[in-house]
């Protein structure tokens, strides 16, 4: 019976996603067009270098990339392309959608996965030990250093490693050098001040939110029975308290997981020179480049409608009374 | 976006100023001497020059579809323009045998080139490459190349393009059916591409701006001091040694094993990593210079640049109609202080102007050129008065609009406001985003009609919103400075503030005629062109910025200078 109506739920889910992420693609599509700027603008300053009238060049550019063509033209086209698997030619960067997100994905996926996993790790147990030892020492500092986790701009946090562990004491290259294997220990170290740059804020919200959910669940009457019954406090903890606890987690972590491919880390890879997902979707948008942003915002739709999914399956796994119509 | 008028800082020493700076260009005394000098001593190679920069990167290596600077400085340092220039203007052979050639008529042009240039092929790089980039790729209806109206004159009221012609294996020619003086320097910057690919794609835009010889440089043989390596979007572009490169016979030129442009996200981060020694060189931003001096191991070099920030009147019907008057631009000029702005704003590192011809151009005049901004025409009491004769006696309420984020020209917009408010003029500041600030501010159209909004259409063209000042920033070639007639001339393309001078006009024409063959001539017009402007203040022309950039102490060969890139295939590591 619980395969069955899984099995359907998931498929409706799945249709339904189909139907939002093509909404997703529209607007987008409409809403890059539409904007106020036009990818020529950029050309100015070359122009006018040059002595030239923009107004001829502008022509010729967008002519060439077919953005002279009505919206209704450009869109159908867009659309039959991507039918067909041709997710469109980056003008801005001059290479194929599709070559551009698979070069650079690995960029943000390892920084974003590290980030998590450190973050959740660390997060988590301060989490649980901050609310076992509610109102200790202990409790104050974590909360105290959480507290100023979650406020402190990424953008600041990585200038300053940058500047205290790479300029003056010369840990670190001031930059992510992209020449060094993916597979090795040395990637891993150039890793480590974006690691941490990234995953300070997120740590300190995991720690607030375990703290806070491990509270909730520490006063409620299963812990007391499973105390009274004597069960030793690691199981009580363990097994009762944080097993509970953890479900609202698994939601946050899995959507800061869902960030990978659309700005989650832009802030840290522009720091670090890393050419990630969030940095080109950026320079895409700045650059009218409405094939790569159209693309990265549909994976991404994507990829957070996926991981909803997955959450709520998980879910229903880890609560057996959770069942879904 | 928000700077992208004033580029130079970053890109202004390495091969884009070369590259730039070949499209315009002249000296009367020197250019068309090429420098001779006895070739400098072959030197070992080695080591990766790694270049920082936070500006943006290239667009296409396939650089005839190329519109942004960037892409034209990534694949110039694969392929040689057929002269460049050093620090004085004095032609530098590269590509071409000799200088181009120009008949006495002043219509033909004639271009030899080297006769050891190769592609990558092993076959020959000859004229009939130059003359099919010109006619089947640049001329052509089907590759949209951005510059075509470089190569286009006016005859007879009707647009026609250049004849180019082979004569022999390394010469060809280039005709035109009308005198433009100034034209040598669009001559000496081509580029061949390589008719024996380029043919496969000829005629089909999508596979000639997707064919992978173009957007991997692979058939530039011996045409440039490096080749490609690698071009990674957004993080590095890197090139690698020639060991065949043409100019390298002697000397075993370029002595960097690899030259990597790495791309940054913020000026403090390039920053960091020259303080580090991870890069060798990058722009320094004017209130970091004095740190880096005082640095061990870093050089750091100020730069004079072609870009120039100015004080734009809304000449147009939505502006104040003040401005209109030639004296109340006067009188808004002598109360403005450039010497501040140079102080306060750029920390030193600019100059004042007083035209939109640089010091470093070799046709910059100071005779009888009026210095409105600096003593003495820095007055207030004489501006008010002027304000008073042109029937202005009670308060003004102006806006200044310029792009949010630009730090410098808010600044500017701020001293503005100060000081024009000591003449009775209360002024109020909006910073607006860049997008914002060219759609709606900048671009202009004929009210009750359907024409699509330019920079400039027409005397009756307004602006969506309406403004007075706005605080801006433009470039000049300073071997053409009349390039600027797109600002400038009553059509001008860019001429957004709907300046209009007859004067001007005929000046800017006359130096591209037949009259200004003569280098004297031309000289007399460009003396004339700048006092008139001086002193018709069609913008308050505030500075002429100073570049510093920074270099590691252990490279050698540099010679700092608007041009210092020139003879970078020379420059060694100690």
């Amino acid at each position: 019976m619980r395969k069955t109506w899984l099995r359907d739920y998931i498929l409706k889910r799945l249709f339904y996603a189909v139907i939002i992420a093509w909404g997703v693609l529209t607007i987008t599509f409409l809403l890059v067009r539409l904007g106020p700027s036009s990818p020529a603008d950029k050309y100015l300053t070359n122009l006018a270098t040059r002595g030239e009238d923009p107004t001829q060049a502008i022509a010729a550019i967008e002519a060439r990339y077919g953005l002279d063509a009505p919206l209704y033209e450009q869109y159908l086209d867009y659309m039959g392309n991507l039918l067909q698997g041709d997710w469109g030619w980056s003008f801005s960067t001059s290479m194929p959608v599709i070559e551009l997100i698979k070069v650079h994905w690995i960029y943000s996926f390892q920084l974003i996965l590290l980030s998590t996993i450190l973050a959740a790790l660390i997060g988590i147990l301060i989490g649980i030990y901050s609310a076992v030892r509610q109102y200790s020492k202990t409790d104050y500092i974590a909360t105290f250093f959480s507290f100023i986790g979650i406020s402190i701009p990424n953008f600041w946090l990585g200038v300053m490693l940058i500047l205290l562990f790479s300029v003056q004491l010369g840990l670190f290259k001031t930059y992510y050098d992209t020449s060094i294997p993916l597979l090795s220990l040395a990637n891993l170290k150039q890793l480590i001040l974006p690691v941490v740059t990234l995953g300070t804020g997120m740590m300190a919200g995991y720690t607030r939110y375990t703290r806070s959910a491990m509270l909730d669940n520490l006063r409620k009457d299963f812990v007391r029975t499973a105390r009274a019954k004597g069960l030793p406090e690691r199981t009580v903890i363990g097994k009762h308290v944080f097993r509970n606890a953890v479900l609202p987690l698994v939601t946050i972590i899995m959507f800061d997981l869902g960030s990978i491919v659309f700005g989650g880390a832009y802030l840290t890879e522009i720091i670090f020179g890393i050419p990630g997902l969030g940095r080109i979707s950026f320079n895409a948008i700045f650059a009218d480049d409405y094939a790569v942003v159209v693309a990265i915002t549909l994976i991404s739709a994507f990829l957070v409608l996926f991981i909803n999914l997955a959450t709520d399956v998980a879910y229903a796994y880890l609560d057996p009374r959770i069942r879904y119509d | 976006m928000k700077r992208i008028w004033h580029i130079p800082l970053l890109a202004a020493i390495c091969w884009y100023v070369v590259a730039s700076s070949l499209l315009l260009s002249y000296s009367p005394a020197v250019v068309f001497q090429p420098r001779e000098e006895a070739p400098p001593p072959a030197r070992e190679t080695g080591g990766a020059f790694i270049s920082g920069t936070s500006a943006g990167d290239a667009e296409t290596l396939n650089w005839i579809l190329a519109a942004d600077s960037a892409s034209f400085s990534y694949a110039g340092h694969t392929v040689d323009f057929l002269v460049t220039y050093d620090n004085e203007w004095r032609v530098q052979l590269r590509t071409a045998a000799r200088d181009v050639e120009v008949s006495e008529s002043g219509l033909v042009y004639t271009v030899t080139i080297r006769d050891d240039l190769v592609w990558s092929d092993g076959s020959k790089v000859t004229a009939e490459d130059y003359v099919y980039t010109l006619r089947n790729l640049m001329l052509s209806d089907w590759l949209n190349y951005p510059y075509k109206s470089d190569w286009q004159e006016e005859v007879g009221g009707e647009i026609a393009f250049i004849t180019p012609e082979v004569v022999d294996e390394t010469t060809f020619t280039i005709t035109r059916q009308t005198v433009d003086p100034e034209f040598i320097y669009t001559v000496r910057n081509l580029i061949p591409y390589p008719k024996y690919i380029a043919v496969n794609y000829e005629g089909d835009i999508e596979a000639f701006t997707q064919a992978p010889e173009f957007n991997n440089l692979t058939y530039t043989g011996n045409l440039g001091p490096y080749k490609f390596g690698e071009w990674l979007r957004n993080d590095k572009f890197v090139v690698e040694r020639n060991p065949d490169y043409y100019l390298g016979k002697d000397t075993g030129a370029p002595y960097f094993e690899q030259y990597i442009v790495k791309l940054f996200g913020t000026s403090a981060t390039v920053h960091a990593a020259l303080e580090a020694g991870d890069i060798t060189y990058t722009g320094i931003d004017p209130d970091k210079v004095s740190k880096f001096k005082n640095m061990e191991g870093i050089n750091v070099y100020t730069v004079p640049t072609t870009g120039y920030l100015f004080l734009a009147y809304n000449l147009r019907d939505n502006g104040w109609e003040g401005l209109k008057i030639r004296e109340v631009r006067q009188a808004l000029s002598l109360a403005v202080s450039k010497e501040l702005i140079i102080e306060q704003v750029l920390y030193g590192f600019g100059e004042p102007a007083y035209s939109f011809i640089p010091k470093v151009s070799p046709w910059y005049v100071e005779e009888g050129v009026v210095r409105y901004g600096v003593e003495p025409l820095l007055d207030e009491e004489e501006a008010r008065e002027l304000l008073v004769n042109a029937g202005y006696d009670e308060p003004i309420e102006l806006t200044l609009v310029t792009n949010a984020g630009n730090e410098q020209r808010e600044d500017i917009g701020y001293l503005v406001k100060e000081q024009l408010s000591a003449i009775g003029i209360e002024v109020e500041l909006k910073f607006v985003p860049w997008a914002t600030l060219l759609r709606k501010y900048l671009m202009n159209k004929t009210p009750g009609t359907d024409e699509e909004p330019r920079y400039n259409n027409g005397p009756e063209a307004v602006s969506e919103e309406p403004w007075d000042l706005m605080v801006m920033g433009f470039n000049t070639n300073p071997l053409s400075p009349s390039g600027q007639d797109v600002f400038y001339s009553t059509s001008g393309g860019l001429n957004f503030f709907g300046y209009s001078s007859t004067q001007v006009d005929e000046l800017l024409k006359r130096i591209k005629s037949e009259e200004a063959l003569d280098e004297e001539a031309r000289w007399e017009l460009y003396t004339e062109l700048s006092q008139l402007v001086s002193e018709e203040q069609p913008v308050d022309f505030l500075v002429f910025q100073l570049a510093n950039v920074g270099f590691q102490d252990n490279v050698k060969g540099i010679e700092p200078g608007i041009n210092m890139g020139y003879n970078y295939h020379l420059w060694y590591f100690e």
